[in-house]
């Protein structure tokens, strides 16, 4: 592995290069001899799967960590950053998956944070307005069409003008030359996708580094000019984007092939397991559905078209406005703890805030929701192990913290904690989202397997390919309105985005 | 993990305490009772609380005692002001310590009783000082005593009034024995002399000057203001600031005759006016000295008194700037307490 | 071995009890006479009691994310209604349990609060702390209530020679057994295991179907019952009634808890850290007074202590936290 995969004229043409990274937490290697090197003017895609090394290279990076071994270079000279300042000196900014701003802030106060401009010692607003204006602009010519107002509360911002403002903030430090990414795009609706590569593309063109991380391959088959591949710490693979296929980049990632990352096997559909009639949810309605035992059924749609407000409202965590949910004959008042009696389970979306107890063992979490009085730690961890050689979840033991485990090992508790509480209807929010390739043919493997053995599978998505993969019906959310449930065959992608994005 | 909680506790107890008895019955055994003469009585003083100018000349007058009587005195008192359970704890800790006596100032007649009985069981003798205590248990009670003290202001009291006039009592709150001594022992004084007749005397001023002011302007305005009323007493310091402050909102300080208790900076200001006529102070610093010089009586094997009186003095505007009553009321704290 | 001893380190209350042997042993250097004698030891387990068992309490609330800034004033309230119970000729028996279920229904109005109101349980309890603390000091009359203790203060006296099998106090061993009680059902049930989830992830605990509501109210309820049974080994202390009792106990229990390993942000603490802690403050209480120490640096030394022992245990912990990250 330590055949450098950057040959001589590279190294000159590179902007920001790496050689020989080590990095170890504790027992864990996370780095080992990592090459890296990415020109001005491109957008370098920077694979691998979860766990792989990605974000501890961009950390290094940016100067929130130090590396044990190995150096750095930056516009042909020595580049040693001690801490994010020192980096952003240097003209290195990283703009987190997460975007690290307060909510309670102005966009422009939020610009400007930490490099007030004022005037006789009070704040200069109006110059600090004009500054966030112009910083947006010439990120994105039509920032306004984006409805991002410099005197805004950032908490009345969407994730993605809160990405852009992020960016932003980023480039206004003095001379911007690498801008990092973090999976910008994990909690994007596809028009903010748009935007935000609009903006990146003339980033571009201004001869801007950019290091674009992201697990949806096909988005940076379209944005990327230039990848790099981690794999286990290392770099195994280096490449023009235009010469690489998704098969490809997936084999690098994971080490094999994955043929089957959609497992499929034959699906009889049966009874109905639950039924919505005329349900209106906060987010607005009607949504009519019908799922029957055997089935997949995937939701598709906007970030904010109620779909997630939909589960919720089923699983009984939030209320309903007008209209029944049916569950078998049931048709009562629901929680969450008459839904799991009923056998209704449901994944959170959001596995940090609401799924899982992160402080708390695998053990524990796996366990939760359904505990008899009297609980035997012996007899838990014997089963939360059980649980753990089926799901094949990566861990020291069942005593283990959640919050410690990688983002696909962690979604798989919480799909533990369904499957050993037996439920017969699965309320899948957003299943594989941030998870590594080989985790999500795993849970795509367990979902197929539930649906044969006649469980009912209602599956929320942003990502199509996944939809399409697994389900065997997709309804079409927009705006609160959910549209008739169709057979995968007779939808294509290209309808199913049209459907989403335009109200009938 | 529950077996382990219980065993970790027990073992704890019961590893600390088997381990370390040996040592110190050897220690003891050395020490020997020849021994104890030589080396200085250890006495521990707990007062009501630390901050108050009270105790610091009760400390004061403890100091200049072992100084006097070569014991070591130790002084502490509960770190809240008047908190009962800390002082208990006290009581408590220092028996736990052998040291020689206590001397206790306890904050409640009834909740003492227990922890002087403890010390009393393992040997320890227990001198009270300031307040009583209710039981046998202590050697000696050294006090103000306060019966004495009331007849003190009802005598004067008597002699302002030129033996005639109507008077009024504001008593301080149910419950108190010392306050209700001093009462008592001002109405008994005044009971001898005919032609001073008590015209209210079951009023309470209530805990705080608040309460003390309230009740005191009432009771004013109910006997009829100065035409009537020729004069006041009042048993402590709070009700007497509480009355001193009603006589100046109805304009009749001065022209009643006004007896209190008790000195702080803003009576003795009262004083200076002539708003007060007399006050009766007690002697904190007598009563450190006391204290401890009666505990080491008794640790000697001299008898002592049941009662001691530590006296109280009267002040009024021609004696409060001579030197014995600036002793009083201003005790030279520093020259025994070295700050 | 060396997983044992890994083991041992990970520990929640192995801080607290390295803290307590130090400044055990600290102490014990230098009064060796006096403060290694076993009547010490007995004595400070027996002045921990009251402190202990409320901290039982405020570790379950703390652990499910909650505070109770209350509980001095339960505690207080409780010697008064215990006084009063035995000044109206009840027997000690009903007289105490009286006060429990006093102490046990102002827990209870505490977490139907915290859970219907959805205030703050910081908001709610500063509230409800004045408001006991007033309920006090109007059922005392505003003043301390003789009552005679008819056997109620030798729970808390130093045992009499004939019943020298006990080694100590009755309420030592109240304040043990509820522990026991309390780390057992913590661990060994469900009730236990939803109170650690609720404190750890609420919203995942919804999701799982825990309720919530219920067990907020059952969790303040039962610090109520705590706090109202220290509040009968309190007045077995005092021998009267006291409705000024107590001021700053609850500061001095969270003290107790944080030091044992609790987190004010909730899901983490353990019972016996919680113990180890209060025990560790009456250790310095009696040994600045056996060295004595003038007020002032006893407290100076009591708060560096506390945040020196939280610091530790914070540092002890980071290496581990740190070895997530990838």
């Amino acid at each position: 592995m330590s055949e450098s995969l950057i040959e001589g004229p590279e190294a000159e043409a590179s902007l920001v290069s790496a050689r020989g990274l080590d990095k170890r937490f504790g027992l864990t290697r996370a780095l080992q001899g990592v090459e890296f090197s990415a020109r001005a003017g491109e957008i370098h895609a920077v694979l691998g799967e979860n766990g792989a090394g990605k974000s501890t290279l961009m950390k290094i990076l940016a100067g929130v960590i130090r590396p044990d071994a190995g150096e750095l270079s930056l516009g042909g000279e020595a580049y040693q950053p001690n801490d994010p300042a020192a980096a952003q000196r240097a003209g290195v900014a990283i703009v987190h998956q997460e975007p690290q701003l307060c909510e309670h802030l102005t966009v422009s106060e939020n610009m400007s944070l930490g490099a007030e401009q004022t005037r006789g010692g009070l704040l200069d607003r109006r110059a600090m307005e004009q500054h966030a204006r112009r910083a947006l602009q010439e990120l994105l010519p039509d920032a306004e069409a984006m409805s991002i107002r410099p005197e805004q509360l950032l908490a009345e911002l969407g994730p993605g003008p809160r990405q852009l403002v992020a960016i932003a903030r980023a480039l206004a430090s003095a001379d911007c030359r690498v801008l990092i990414l973090d999976e910008p795009t994990s909690s994007l609706a596809r028009s903010d996708v748009e935007h935000l590569f609009a903006a990146l593309r003339r980033l571009r063109e201004r001869g801007l580094c950019i290091v674009y991380i992201s697990h949806f391959l096909e988005e940076v088959m379209r944005i990327a000019d230039r990848y790099t591949v981690l794999r286990d710490g290392a770099a195994v693979g280096l490449g023009e984007v235009a010469d690489a296929t998704l098969d490809e980049w997936i084999r690098l990632m994971v080490g094999r092939d994955v043929r089957d990352l959609y497992p499929r096997s034959e699906h009889q559909s049966g009874e109905v397991a639950l039924e919505l009639d005329d349900v209106w949810t906060g987010a607005g309605g009607p949504a009519p559905l019908t799922l029957r035992r055997g089935e997949v059924l995937g939701i598709a749609g906007l970030v904010g078209a109620g779909r997630t407000e939909l589960l919720r409202a089923v699983f009984g965590l939030d209320g309903v406005r007008r209209g029944q949910i049916r569950v078998g004959a049931y048709a009562g008042p629901a929680s969450p703890a008459i839904r799991l009696n009923q056998g209704v389970g449901m994944l959170s979306e959001d596995r940090q805030a609401e799924g899982l107890a992160a402080t708390m063992s695998i053990r524990d979490n796996i366990i939760l929701s359904k505990l008899r009085a009297f609980v035997w730690p012996r007899r838990a961890r014997r089963e939360a192990t059980r649980w753990i050689e089926k799901l094949d979840i990566a861990c020291r033991d069942p005593d283990q913290r959640v919050g410690e485990l990688s983002g696909g090992n962690q979604q798989k508790v919480a799909l533990a904690r369904l499957l050993r509480h037996d439920v017969d209807v699965l309320l899948l929010d957003e299943p594989t989202r941030g998870i590594d390739v080989a985790s999500r043919a795993q849970i795509y493997g367990l979902i197929d397997d539930l649906a044969s053995r006649g469980r009912a599978v209602l599956m929320v998505s942003s990502y199509l390919p996944e939809l399409f993969g697994v389900c065997d019906r997709i309804a079409v959310m927009c705006r609160g309105r959910l549209g008739v449930a169709r057979p995968v065959a007779d939808l294509d992608p290209e309808s199913v985005l049209h459907e989403a994005a335009v109200a009938s | 993990m529950l077996c382990r909680v219980v065993g970790l506790a027990c073992f704890f107890l019961s590893v600390l305490g088997a381990c370390s008895k040996e040592p110190t019955k050897a220690g003891l055994a050395g020490d020997g009772s020849a021994a104890a003469e030589t080396k200085a009585l250890r006495i521990a003083v707990i007062p009501k609380g630390t901050t108050h100018e009270f105790w610091k000349a009760v400390h004061a007058g403890a100091v200049k005692a072992s100084r006097e009587l070569k014991v070591a005195v130790t002084y502490k008192g509960p770190l809240k002001e008047d908190d009962l359970k800390q002082q208990i704890d006290l009581v408590q800790n220092f028996t736990a310590q052998k040291v020689d006596g206590i001397v206790l100032a306890p904050l409640n007649d009834k909740a003492l009783r227990g922890p002087v009985k403890g010390a009393k069981r393992s040997g320890i003798p227990v001198v009270v000082i300031d307040s009583a205590l209710q039981g046998e248990d202590h050697q000696s009670f050294v006090a103000t005593d306060n019966r004495k003290a009331g007849a003190l202001a009802g005598e004067r009291m008597a002699k302002l009034l030129g033996e005639k006039g109507g008077i009024i009592v504001l008593r301080y709150q149910e419950g108190s024995a010392s306050t209700a001594n001093r009462e008592k022992g001002f109405i008994d004084a005044i009971g001898k002399h005919e032609g001073v007749e008590i015209l209210s005397s079951n009023r309470y001023g209530g805990a705080t000057t608040e309460s003390a002011f309230k009740a005191a302007e009432s009771l004013l305005a109910a006997q009829g203001g100065p035409d009537k009323v020729a004069g006041v007493f009042c048993p402590n310091e709070s009700t007497t600031f509480g009355m001193l402050l009603a006589l100046r909102k109805t304009g009749a300080a001065g022209k009643i005759k006004f007896v209190g208790f008790d000195a702080s900076q803003k009576l003795i200001d009262g004083l200076k006016q002539k708003h007060i006529d007399a006050l009766v102070v007690q002697d904190p610093f007598n009563m450190g000295y006391l204290g401890v010089k009666t505990m080491v009586q008794h640790l000697r094997g001299q008898s002592v008194k049941k009662l001691i009186d530590t006296g109280a003095k009267l002040v009024d505007p021609t004696n409060m700037d001579s030197p014995a009553m600036k002793q009083l009321l201003a005790p030279d704290l520093k020259r025994w307490l070295g700050e | 071995m060396r997983a044992f001893i890994e083991r041992l380190l990970s520990r929640p209350w192995f801080g607290p009890l390295g803290a307590l042997l130090a400044v055990y042993l600290l102490f014990a250097g230098l009064r060796p006479d006096t403060f290694a004698h076993a009547g010490n030891l007995e004595m400070m387990a027996r002045q921990t009691v009251v402190v202990a068992i409320c901290a039982v309490g405020m570790t379950l609330i703390m652990i499910k994310g909650g505070i109770d800034l209350s509980v001095g004033s339960v505690v207080a309230l409780t010697t008064v209604v215990v006084a009063r119970g035995l000044q109206a000729g009840l027997s000690p028996w009903t007289a105490a349990a009286l006060g429990v279920a006093a102490a046990a229904s102002c827990g209870a109005l505490n977490g139907i609060l915290v859970a219907g109101l959805r205030i703050t349980p910081f908001i709610v309890t500063l509230g409800t702390m004045s408001i006991m603390r007033g309920v006090a000091k109007g059922l005392a009359g505003e003043q301390k209530i003789d009552a005679n203790a008819a056997g109620l203060d030798e729970w808390m006296a130093i045992l009499p020679p004939e019943y020298g099998f006990l080694v100590v106090s009755p309420g030592v061993w109240l304040a043990l057994g509820l522990s026991a009680l309390a780390a057992g059902a913590l661990v060994y049930t469900r009730y236990g295991r939803h109170i650690v989830a609720i404190g750890s992830n609420e919203r995942a605990a919804r999701l799982c179907g825990v309720p919530v509501a219920r067990v907020t109210v059952m969790t303040y309820a039962l610090a109520g019952v705590l706090a109202g049974m220290a509040g009968v080994m309190e007045f077995g202390t005092l021998t009267v009634g006291d409705p000024t009792d107590s001021l700053g106990l609850e500061l001095e229990v969270i003290a107790a808890v944080v030091i044992g390993g609790g987190s004010l942000s909730g899901g983490q603490g353990s019972i016996a850290g919680s113990l180890l802690g209060a025990l560790l403050m009456t250790v310095i209480k009696t040994g600045c007074t056996h060295v004595g120490v003038p007020n002032w640096v006893q407290e100076i030394l009591t708060g560096v202590i506390i945040v020196v022992a939280v610091a530790l245990d914070r540092w002890r912990q980071q290496p581990r936290q740190s070895s997530s990250a990838h």
